[in-house]
């Protein structure tokens, strides 16, 4: 009986809400012609459930500006604020609809919907049996959606805080505990990124390929364009990295052992991907096994030689010799990685020919390998494909001395 | 609260009779903890009694072996005393034969509560390389929140006849890797499990950040970063981790903010280093709290 008065009064004020959000939301009745219409709000009908009307689903415009607005309707709509954890629950839910689910104004917003006051524990007793518990695990779960989308809250959000629940309030212990945790987490990374990273796939292929070559401090990153070249069939840029090392590297790399080209790889930029491809050359297994050699145990008593009858005397030979790069590393040599608009194979040999004509001669000398972990498109797909294309691709592979094997 | 549910579920249906007199609906069982796995235990058929004997005359032998190992230790009591700055100890070799037998890959679909996918197996350059797809994906049940997970865990370390230890890492207060990353974060766990059913889920973390690319790279980390948390919840009353207590390392991958798609982190080892320099004993302040709103 209790139940079904509570629905008749839930269903009056869903009829009310929806004359008042009339301006911002679409009727019940349009409710066919909404992309995302509400599931519960059809079942109407339905015995069982009461309507519960979600005017965030049904919203035209999503904007900042028109959530902020029914928020502020939802405060003006009546003096109790009846339903508004059920309320503060659903707008929480539709936030990345809105494109606001980072922003902290709008948190606050909604915190601000809590009445001031009331939810504040007079005695030990309420407070040790936590006040108002569904309204306070209402606002913990606000702030722990803010807590993993990396929101910091600020010292208002305290003081709002403090006025909706008093000190003993479990949200404000949450709330003390992310700002205690997040600024040390905020700036750890030693690889700092733009927050939030920008949309532009060039700009993050550069981002990625710097963040690759800080493992060597004199790398230069350059951005080619493949219209530069005369005949490239991608148009596109190429984002590539190398050190001054590596192009002595290169330089001193013998011509008659290839060089491969692999990939892709991927690197993670937060939450965006970057394919990238890597110049590499097997490992100098003579130079490696020289430094072993080196690498003399002083310490080590248990095998001393003894410099008599007619014996040479132990010669501290290669003290100084070659130092080892950082990309001479024990499963291959590194000589430049590169990121390219359509990674393609044919914007892999326009970035081959860019490295030969900006300081690398030497590179049109040495046979160079495609070596792909998975598929890699030979071009950049086009609408209208013209037949000549491919044959002009290989009659250039064949000119510049290169070969390809996957 | 999964679990609390699956307890309830569970007294219903060994007691069909009583059902109406006991709750179903949530226990807040705080304090006491029935199994380690907190609820998620996935019952394995067990061999039958003259395999498990046979299995147990080949184990005995290993058993032994270890034993006479410890005690032939025992006697020759030649620990290593002294701190050797600069010295790195490797503690998990995957360039060891068998290293992959050592851990042990979980992921949130092991329990059928997400779609992540996992698998740790020899790189082409001889390292231990831990790839496979993080996905935030799961059933909406209603009960689950977030998922999309992998991890991998080394066994408990154990002494002969099946005892468990502790590793001893109180020499040393940096932890050192070689690894080749994708870009990610990982998470570094030392577990330090603990006797009681408070301590079982102890685990101090840390961030390993990868800067991706064909190089590798060697994270130093001094222990003083790690904090301590429990069941994923960073706790309040922190300090700094029991050395001598450690009993399983792991790292893990989330796909939390969007990070859904492969991932893979290459490990060559991971060590230890005694740096005199490192003078730090615990990275976190410890403020003077108010009683009763800090560890409630």
């Amino acid at each position: 009986m209790l139940r079904r008065v509570q629905c008749l009064i839930r269903l009056h004020s869903n009829g009310r809400q929806a004359l008042q959000f009339r301006s911002y939301a679409k009727d019940g009745a349009n409710s066919k012609q909404n992309p995302n219409p509400n599931p519960r709000a059809q079942k109407q009908g339905s015995k069982n459930l009461p309507a519960v009307r979600n005017p965030f689903a049904t919203a035209q415009d999503r904007t900042k500006d028109s959530y902020l607005t029914m928020v502020e309707i939802f405060n003006e709509r009546d003096v109790h604020r009846r339903n508004h954890v059920e309320f503060i629950y659903a707008a929480l839910k539709n936030m990345a609809d809105f494109g606001v689910e980072r922003d902290l104004e709008v948190y606050k917003a909604l915190i601000n919907v809590m009445p001031k006051g009331k939810f504040i524990p007079t005695n030990l007793f309420q407070a040790e049996f936590m006040h108002y518990p569904k309204q306070q695990q209402c606002i913990i779960d606000l702030l722990e959606q803010m807590e993993d989308l990396g929101v910091m809250p600020d010292y208002e959000m305290e003081a709002m805080l403090l006025n909706v629940f008093g000190r003993q309030g479990h949200p404000l212990r949450k709330y003390w505990r992310m700002m205690y945790w997040m600024p040390k987490f905020k700036n750890l990374s030693p690889w700092p990124l733009p927050d939030p990273v920008p949309d532009d796939t060039l700009e993050i292929a550069r981002l990625a390929v710097e963040r690759m070559c800080t493992v060597d401090l004199r790398s230069k990153v350059t951005v080619f364009e493949s219209k530069d070249l005369k005949d490239a069939i991608d148009d596109t840029w190429i984002v590539s990295g190398m050190s001054p090392e590596q192009e002595k590297l290169l330089r001193e790399h013998s011509r008659q052992k290839a060089l491969y080209i692999e990939g892709p790889f991927h690197i993670w930029l937060r939450n965006r991907r970057i394919n990238y491809f890597t110049l590499r050359a097997d490992p100098d297994t003579e130079f490696l096994a020289q430094l072993d050699e080196r690498q003399l145990d002083e310490d080590d008593v248990s095998n001393i030689e003894v410099p008599f009858f007619g014996r040479a005397p132990p010669r501290r030979h290669n003290q100084l010799g070659k130092l080892r790069s950082v990309h001479q590393q024990d499963d291959g040599t590194i000589l430049a990685i590169c990121a390219t608009g359509t990674s393609t194979k044919d914007s892999l040999l326009s970035w081959i020919r860019l490295l030969e004509a900006n300081g690398n001669p030497s590179i049109g000398e040495v046979p160079v390998l495609f070596r792909f972990t998975s598929t890699v498109p030979a071009k950049a797909k086009e609408i209208e494909g013209s037949a000549g294309v491919p044959a002009k691709s290989e009659s250039r592979c064949s000119e510049n001395g290169q070969t390809r094997s996957e | 609260m999964n679990n609390i549910l699956r307890h309830g579920q569970r007294l219903g249906c060994w007691l069909p009779a009583v059902q109406h007199h006991i709750h179903t609906t949530a226990v807040h069982r705080t304090f006491w903890e029935r199994e380690k796995k907190s609820g998620y235990k996935t019952k394995l058929p067990e061999p039958s009694k003259k395999q498990l004997i046979l299995d147990g005359f080949k184990e005995l032998k290993e058993e032994i072996k270890l034993w006479r190992r410890e005690v032939k230790e025992q006697l020759e009591s030649d620990p290593i005393l002294v701190f050797r700055p600069g010295e790195t100890d490797v503690v998990f070799d995957f360039k060891a034969p068998d290293v992959l037998d050592k851990w042990t890959v979980t992921t949130d679909a092991d329990h059928g509560e997400g779609k992540s996918t996992a698998t740790l197996e020899l790189s082409a350059a001889g390292a231990g390389l831990f790839h496979g797809e993080v996905n935030s994906d799961h059933t909406k049940d209603g009960i689950i929140k977030r998922t999309g997970y992998a991890n991998i865990r080394t066994k408990r370390v154990r002494k002969s006849f099946k005892r468990e230890t502790t590793y001893d890492w109180t020499q040393y207060n940096m932890l050192i890797m070689k690894v080749r990353g994708d870009g990610r974060s990982y998470l570094i766990n030392l577990h330090t499990e603990g006797y009681f059913d408070l301590m079982w889920n102890d685990i101090y973390h840390y961030v390993l950040y990868t800067r991706g690319g064909p190089h590798w790279q060697i994270a130093k980390i001094p222990f003083s970063k790690f904090f301590l948390s429990s069941k994923g919840r960073v706790q309040d009353r922190q300090g700094p981790i029991a050395l001598n207590k450690v009993t399983h390392f792991g790292f893990s991958v989330a796909a939390k903010k969007g990070m859904d798609g492969p991932f893979g982190l290459e490990i060559e080892y991971v060590g230890l280093q005694y740096d005199p320099s490192h003078r730090e004993e615990f990275a976190y302040e410890m403020y003077q709290t108010p009683k009763y709103i800090v560890a409630t």
